[in-house]
């Protein structure tokens, strides 16, 4: 395997510092969305708090039909008198205030488990997925001015106390943009759930890795849309929001380092998920354009045909009347056809010889 | 080489013309001499019949139906070229309620090939619009173009099952000037169906 890529530290000023780690083997796991996509839906199930109807609700009543011959449909009615109430239908999910179809039980199963070997594979994914600049921004983080992707920070950046300096940082790396995305998109939430404590809503920013919380969290967590989140624990839902492969991460220089004891390489395992490697790729070269042209393949690939091939026979002509057509079948008939235009005219001069013999014998008739 | 297989069918088809003028020639010679003498000329039996099937699809008893199978006659208005034989005689007996049948002329089986002749080919159903589609099929049995294919057909010649059942069934139309008042009834009763012996040329004729 060649050289393993190397990434540039920044410092806190944002300019390059001299010294560059190794690109983590989590970074060349195999990116699949589809796998994502799956983990996230089981995992974001994972939080969900429990609904339903109230048990006895729209049954709280001594319905019963009135039965037939009583030119009213059978649903149950409200027995008794003196109120509106009597004589409505009740029970039915069709009625007015009727019990629902199916009423929802607390007892849906709300959480989804998802074996965990999967769950590791997602995860290396969406850590895989924040290296590609291409899947950040076409997941809409504002990384047009960023230096390079992924992102670290030196050390000290795990210092840092006031959220002054955090934006000085942020600012100093051209991230800033991405925050400020944030603020401009929080706005109030359509529907109910803005009288259910889920009054607004904004775009996710940054999501900042760290080894050890020096004061970082503090200063970050003010920042609307910065998420903090230690690198023993990264979640996939933070890593890839809404099954998205590519939120925009800047590491600290550590927790990039540590990544490698996390996920473990291509040859070690995992020092903290026992037992784990990474996922290898079906594929070792998945660029198949570059296979294709490559010089061993182009050997002993065949000439390629014509772009266009005429398709050979479209309409079946009758060679009862196209002479072309006849000729090709049977080249005789093109003879068959001359003599018989030449017979013709052989037929007319008999004719018209047979016309002057009857002339003939009535001049003889007369002249007796 | 397609020069040469070109000069081959020429000479072929200059042959059969020859054969066809030679073999209609000499059976009016025969009948005239017969007649002459005051002899009675007996035609050789018809070695071929063309068959047409009249009815649709509902309502066949099993036995014909089984026979129309046979005969390759599935669809209403198509048509087939069987071999004369005791068999088949009786096969065409059986369905006589169903068919319309005769024995056709050169012209016919020339018109019936050269505009609704029809190959299977590999299953499929492939216009003969070249001789090669003939000569790669049937080119081991010595026909390799349109001209030998119609000789084949109408001679009955040796290897006239396997040249009728390279062509497709004919589909033909529905006659111009109608059928028959009531074509259920058998044509000697006024009606279409049965054998109608050298009528059945003026029928495929109006139906090709």
């Amino acid at each position: 395997m060649a050289a393993r890529p190397v990434v540039s530290v920044y410092g806190l000023n944002g300019s390059k510092l001299e010294a560059t780690v190794p690109l983590p083997s989590v970074f060349t796991s195999p990116i699949r969305p589809d796998l994502v996509q799956f983990v996230h839906k089981n995992m974001a199930k994972n939080h969900r708090q429990p609904y339903s109807a109230k048990q006895q609700a729209g049954e709280e009543t001594s319905a019963e039909s009135w039965g037939t011959g009583r030119a009213v449909a059978r649903i149950p009615r409200v027995g008794g008198s003196g109120t509106h109430r009597s004589g409505q239908a009740a029970f039915g999910n069709m009625t007015r205030g009727g019990r629902m179809f199916a009423p929802n039980k607390i007892w849906r199963k709300w959480h989804v488990r998802t074996n965990t070997n999967q769950k590791r594979y997602a995860t290396a994914s969406a850590v895989a997925a924040t290296g590609v600049s291409a899947l950040v921004s076409g997941r809409g983080h504002r990384i047009a001015k960023i230096q390079e992707v992924p992102l670290v920070v030196s050390a000290e950046a795990e210092s840092l106390k006031k959220t002054k300096e955090a934006v000085a940082l942020l600012k100093a790396l051209s991230a800033y943009a991405d925050v400020e995305k944030v603020a401009n998109t929080r706005s109030q939430r359509a529907g109910r759930g803005k009288m259910r404590n889920r009054r607004h809503r904004q775009r996710r920013g940054p999501l900042v890795v760290f080894a050890q919380d020096n004061g970082i969290s503090h200063a970050f967590r003010n920042l609307p849309g910065v998420e903090l989140v230690d690198v023993t624990r990264l979640n996939l839902l933070q890593l890839a929001p809404g099954g998205h492969l590519g939120r925009f991460v800047i590491w600290t220089q550590p927790a990039f380092e540590a990544l490698n004891k996390v996920f473990g390489t291509q040859t070690e395992a995992s020092a903290q998920k026992k037992g784990y490697t990474l996922p290898q790729s079906l594929v070792t070269n998945p660029d198949v354009s570059r296979i294709i042209a490559s010089d061993e393949v182009q050997a002993v690939v065949r000439p390629a045909g014509p772009r266009f091939t005429k398709r050979p026979f479209t309409q079946k002509k009758n060679p009862l009347r196209n002479t072309q057509v006849l000729v090709r079948l049977n080249p005789y008939a093109q003879v068959l056809r001359r003599t018989e235009i030449l017979g013709l005219n052989k037929k007319t001069a008999k004719k018209s010889h047979k016309k002057a013999a009857s002339q003939k014998f009535l001049d003889l008739l007369k002249a007796d | 080489e397609r020069r040469q297989k070109r000069q081959v069918i020429f000479k072929r088809a200059e042959q059969y013309v020859k054969e066809y003028r030679q073999v209609e020639r000499t059976e009016i010679r025969l009948r005239r001499q017969a007649k002459q003498v005051g002899n009675f000329y007996v035609p050789a039996q018809p070695k071929l019949a063309f068959v047409v099937r009249t009815r649709g699809i509902n309502k066949i008893a099993p036995k014909p139906r089984k026979v129309l199978q046979l005969l390759r006659l599935l669809q209403i208005n198509n048509g087939v070229f069987v071999r004369l034989s005791y068999a088949t005689t009786q096969m065409l007996q059986i369905i006589t309620p169903y068919a319309a049948w005769g024995t056709p002329n050169l012209k016919t089986v020339k018109e019936l090939i050269y505009k609704r002749g029809y190959a299977k080919v590999n299953k499929q159903r492939l216009p003969i619009s070249d001789n090669r589609i003939i000569e790669e099929n049937l080119g081991k049995y010595g026909i390799i173009c349109v001209e030998d294919l119609v000789h084949e057909i109408f001679t009955v010649g040796p290897n006239f099952k396997v040249a009728n059942s390279f062509l497709w069934p004919f589909k033909l139309s529905n006659p111009t000037g109608g059928w028959a008042r009531r074509k259920v009834r058998h044509f000697i009763e006024g009606g279409d169906v049965g054998n109608r012996e050298d009528k059945i040329n003026a029928l495929v004729r109006r139906m090709n």
